[in-house]
């Protein structure tokens, strides 16, 4: 990357600009990318967008106060008054006397993760997004007649760069490629509207599902949900499908976010090393893994990425930190200081994933007499201080043993803590869709919310 | 489709004169139809420049502290050409001419049938004036935004020693954006921003956590907190947090639900507001289409999308194609009226832009979008319409919501609610969430409260992943035979 040279001095200068007004301490984050995209419809172009974009962060410790400014104009004289602007705002908040960058024992060695960057993705044909694009909308269309529409059918590839610099002696960068598909479709019996999504995202190029295959299995999901009806108000088993049960997974990953866990607002609070659930279970957070789309050898205040078991076979193992608040819990960070240029490090996920069991998907459901298999999700119906979890389920309901009708308009209900305990079976089909996976997984029992 | 945030408090609407005030472009004119006329290079039908210049500022407070104070800047250009129905759309951060005029080629590629430049010529069209903000809220001393912060931390913790955590957050924007196409137009607006928001966590002695949430603000100057005062905030937050203390479990199943007026609004932006915007209209992909002149909803529910509503969150002199805001009628007393354009699908559906093309950032294409949604009042008693249940739900306060546009299936999930016995409120109820269909929960709609109330100013909406503000209102509402998702059955 030459230019690579040129933006770790621009954030040098930055950092430096900053002490002399006054920072003891300064640290840069820097982004800078090119993307482009395209939807299509009816086999046509719908619309094509690119762009270049790039931004810095400034973060600034003065007398133990914390000030902070972002900017996209990266003119000399608009950065110095930036860098300015973000140490005269550290004078309005409070000191505390844990404010502070990362220090270099914190900081160590960035971790080895191997390859981020798909050089295919970055040269990649302009076209190839309308191809895969008018592809996935041709299969679509081929699965059944009663696909009438698309929401949206699109594609896409962007190239990211990261720079991180501090006045603590930090400075490290990486660049990072990205490739996506995605597809809505729209079924009609004539009588109801129903639609489903199904998309890749990847690093690597050929890591990418086929837009044949996406187009596909987005049009049978959306077909076999008409005809769906509600269902009398029930406890029964729960089945959520791999993308359903990635979407718990990442709600599970919240409630342990060290700095809710520290202020009691989390229903983990108080529960490390406790067994929480069924030895099968394990949850795991893993910054290093090998091309993930999660994954980067420091996080977003250059602390080393590490795999963290936030679940470890069904023992809550750990929380999830940044500098700032493993301070205040007297515990290490974990490298999950998620960022954007926009904002302060907050704590996140990498790539977090529910590790895969043994059985089947199958055999998960052929083994309910009469259960919901659950295949989409509306609102976020989650409450990590409290534990409840209530949210909108469509799916396929299960009688001995086969998927055997649709199912809209009904919720599934419980508390977090309860549900993790009736995890009863974790299926062989780790799905990641973006930096999110899991497999099948069961619940021996929720209540369901129908008529 | 999906909108966060919380409720109530605010008084009556006042329309202001319209006027407009011209402001130094961040590009010079001439520059704008340069680039209009590069962007048209290849045979387009159309092209627009969208230029923004963003300052934002934002303080928090949490654990007894104020934690940080922060600026940001953004600036950039969206250059849009349209061909038939395809966009090219390319924007950039960098205002160097070689990089403006790099994404205007790029837009002008979806063009392929060649052409000649032609000059372009915009000329200034005034705009209405929906909202007059003193003192731009990027000018206003950080030391008065943080002493929000601090009243509200020192307020909440009053309230109740119950209150353990108190987060209080203090956020604004003042967004000046310049829209110039090859109709001719060129138009300007400065589009302040702000609002503040508390939440608290209360505990009990027994150990049982309850969250309270509340907040506000608008397009309004800074002096707005004189009245709408973060003591006030707070208490509200802390007095949900602590009201819900000891809530029984949440019946599963179908009841009657009487919804408290304000932030409930969301409800109506859900369940029939994104189900009519001409994007979906237009690729039946809604469940509203082809319904027009239908009835869809009770003869009590009259809908309204309205831009232009003094000072609100979702108002827009101009939207973010330039056309003024406007106040639509969607739904009247039951029958579809009306949907929300943009202006590429107006055109190709043959209809007027209504003001509605909004998107997140010069980032973004602008796309149909709500402003301020909200239901007209109707003719019956709130203590009334809570008076006639024998036995249901009140839902006091609101959390987010989510459509599927298709099925129509609505969720939105109630924070504060309780049992309503023979017409009296009773216990506290956790765990609740509606759900629904949107035509069909509206058709149930038995009784409408003479009480309009607008939200406090909070609602963000997202779609296809682009948030803008929005305003929802409700008066008080019964619902028969709601499905309320719980864990007691």
């Amino acid at each position: 990357m030459p230019t690579r040279t040129k933006y770790e001095q621009l954030a040098k200068n930055v950092i430096q600009r900053a002490r002399r007004r006054g920072a003891q301490q300064a640290e840069v984050y820097l982004e800078l990318g090119r993307q482009s995209s395209c939807r299509v419809r009816d086999g046509e172009i719908q619309d094509l967008t690119e762009a270049t974009s790039k931004g810095i962060g400034l973060r600034v410790v003065c007398d133990q106060r914390l000030g902070f400014a972002f900017t996209s104009d990266f003119d000399p004289t608009s950065l110095n008054r930036f860098a300015d602007r973000a140490v005269d705002l550290a004078s309005a908040a409070a000191p505390h006397r844990l404010n502070g960058l990362p220090t270099s024992e914190d900081l160590g060695t960035p971790s080895d993760v191997g390859e981020l960057y798909d050089p295919r993705i970055s040269s990649l044909q302009p076209d190839w997004k309308i191809k895969a694009s008018l592809e996935m909308e041709r299969a679509g269309k081929a699965v059944d007649p009663r696909i009438v529409a698309f929401d949206s059918v699109g594609a896409g590839e962007q190239v990211a760069e990261v720079i991180v610099a501090s006045s603590e002696g930090f400075v490290g960068g990486y660049a990072g490629t990205y490739a996506f598909m995605y597809a809505a479709p729209v079924a009609s019996d004539g009588t109801q509207l129903q639609t489903a999504e199904w998309s890749d995202e990847k690093r690597f190029f050929d890591e990418l599902e086929s837009a044949e295959a996406i187009g596909r299995k987005a049009a049978e999901r959306a077909v076999r949900m008409l005809g769906a009806k509600k269902v009398k108000s029930q406890r029964a088993p729960v089945i959520l499908d791999p993308t359903m049960a990635a979407s718990f997974a990442s709600t599970i990953a919240s409630a342990a976010n060290g700095d809710a866990v520290f202020k009691k607002s989390s229903f983990f609070a108080g529960k490390l090393a406790k067994r929480i659930a069924a030895a099968s279970l394990t949850l795991v957070d893993d910054g290093l893994r090998r091309r993930g789309l999660g994954t980067s050898p420091f996080d977003g205040e250059g602390v080393p990425t590490r795999r963290t078991a936030v679940i470890e076979k069904g023992v809550l193992g750990s929380f999830l930190y940044d500098c700032f608040t493993a301070r205040k819990a007297k515990t290490r960070a974990t490298g999950n200081a998620a960022r954007s240029y926009r904002s302060l490090p907050a704590i996140g996920t990498n790539n977090l994933y529910l590790e895969p069991g043994r059985r089947s998907p199958e055999e998960i459901i052929r083994e309910v007499k009469n259960g919901f298999y659950v295949t989409a999700m509306l609102g976020v119906g989650a409450n990590i201080v409290t534990g409840e979890y209530s949210r909108g389920a469509n799916g396929l309901w299960i009688e001995n043993g086969e998927l055997a009708r649709p199912v809209q308009e009904v919720t599934v209900a419980g508390s977090m803590l309860q549900m993790l305990e009736d995890i009863d079976a974790v299926g062989s089909d780790l799905t990641f869709r973006g930096a999110t996976g899991a497999p099948t997984i069961r619940f021996r029992e929720l209540t369901i919310a129908g008529e | 489709m999906k909108t966060r945030s919380a409720r109530p408090g605010r008084t009556a609407l006042q329309r202001l004169p319209a006027m407009s005030r011209p402001s130094t472009p961040l590009l010079p004119v001439g520059m704008m139809e340069k680039l209009l006329s590069a962007a048209m290079s290849r045979g387009a039908d159309f092209a627009e420049v969208y230029v923004e210049q963003a300052t934002s500022t934002a303080v928090s407070l949490e654990e007894q502290k104020v934690k940080s104070a922060q600026t940001g800047l953004t600036q950039g250009i969206g250059v849009r050409a349209i061909s038939g129905g395809k966009v090219g759309y390319a924007y950039s951060d960098d205002l160097e001419d070689e990089a403006l005029f790099r994404a205007a080629q790029t837009s002008a590629l979806i063009a392929r049938s060649g052409g000649a430049t032609q000059p372009v010529k915009v000329s200034r069209s005034p705009s209405p004036m929906f909202y007059r903000v003193e003192t731009p809220l990027s000018d206003v001393q950080v030391s008065r935004k943080v002493d929000l912060v601090v009243r509200a931390n020192r307020a909440a913790h009053r309230f109740d020693p119950r209150v353990k955590q108190v987060m209080a957050t203090y956020a604004d924007q003042t967004k000046r954006i310049w829209v110039s196409n090859t109709e001719g137009r060129f138009a300007e607006d400065v589009q302040d921003l702000c609002r503040l928001a508390v939440r608290v966590v209360a505990e009990a002695k027994n150990g049982d956590r309850r969250s309270g949430f509340y907040g506000g603000g608008g397009r309004v100057s800074f002096s707005y907190f004189d009245t709408f005062t973060p003591e006030q905030v707070a208490a509200e937050a802390a007095r949900q947090a602590i009201a819900t203390l000891g809530a029984v479990d949440a019946h599963a199943g179908a009841q009657t639900v009487v919804l408290a007026p304000g932030w409930s609004g969301i409800l109506l932006h859900e369940a029939v507001g994104h189900g009519l915007e001409a994007d979906f209209i237009r690729k039946k992909t809604s469940l509203f289409a082809g319904k027009l002149g239908q009835k869809v909803a009770s003869d009590k529910v009259t809908v309204i999308d309205d831009g232009t509503v003094a000072n609100s969150r979702g108002s827009v002199n101009i939207d973010d194609e330039g056309n003024p805001g406007q106040r639509k009628i969607l739904i009247e007393r039951g029958v579809l009226t009306g949907f929300m354009y943009d202006s590429l699908n107006a055109k190709l559906m043959g209809e007027r832009p209504t003001g509605s093309g909004r998107r997140e950032s010069f980032r973004h294409m602008p796309m149909p979008r709500m402003t301020n949604t909200y239901l007209a009042p109707g003719d019956d008693d709130p203590g009334e319409i809570i008076r006639s249940v024998k036995s249901g739900l009140y839902c006091a306060q609101f959390g987010g919501g989510q459509v599927d546009i298709s099925n129509g299936n609505f969720v939105f999930e109630v924070s504060e609610a309780y049992e309503i016995v023979n017409g009296k409120i009773e216990r506290p109820v956790k765990g609740a969430t509606l759900i629904g269909v949107g035509p069909e929960a509206l058709k149930n709609v038995s009784m409408v409260g003479t009480d309009p109330m607008p939200d406090p100013g909070l609602g963000t909406c997202g779609k296809d992943g682009q948030m803008v503000p929005v305003g929802v209102g409700l008066p008080t509402l019964r619902i028969d035979n709601m499905t309320v998702g719980g864990t007691r059955v």
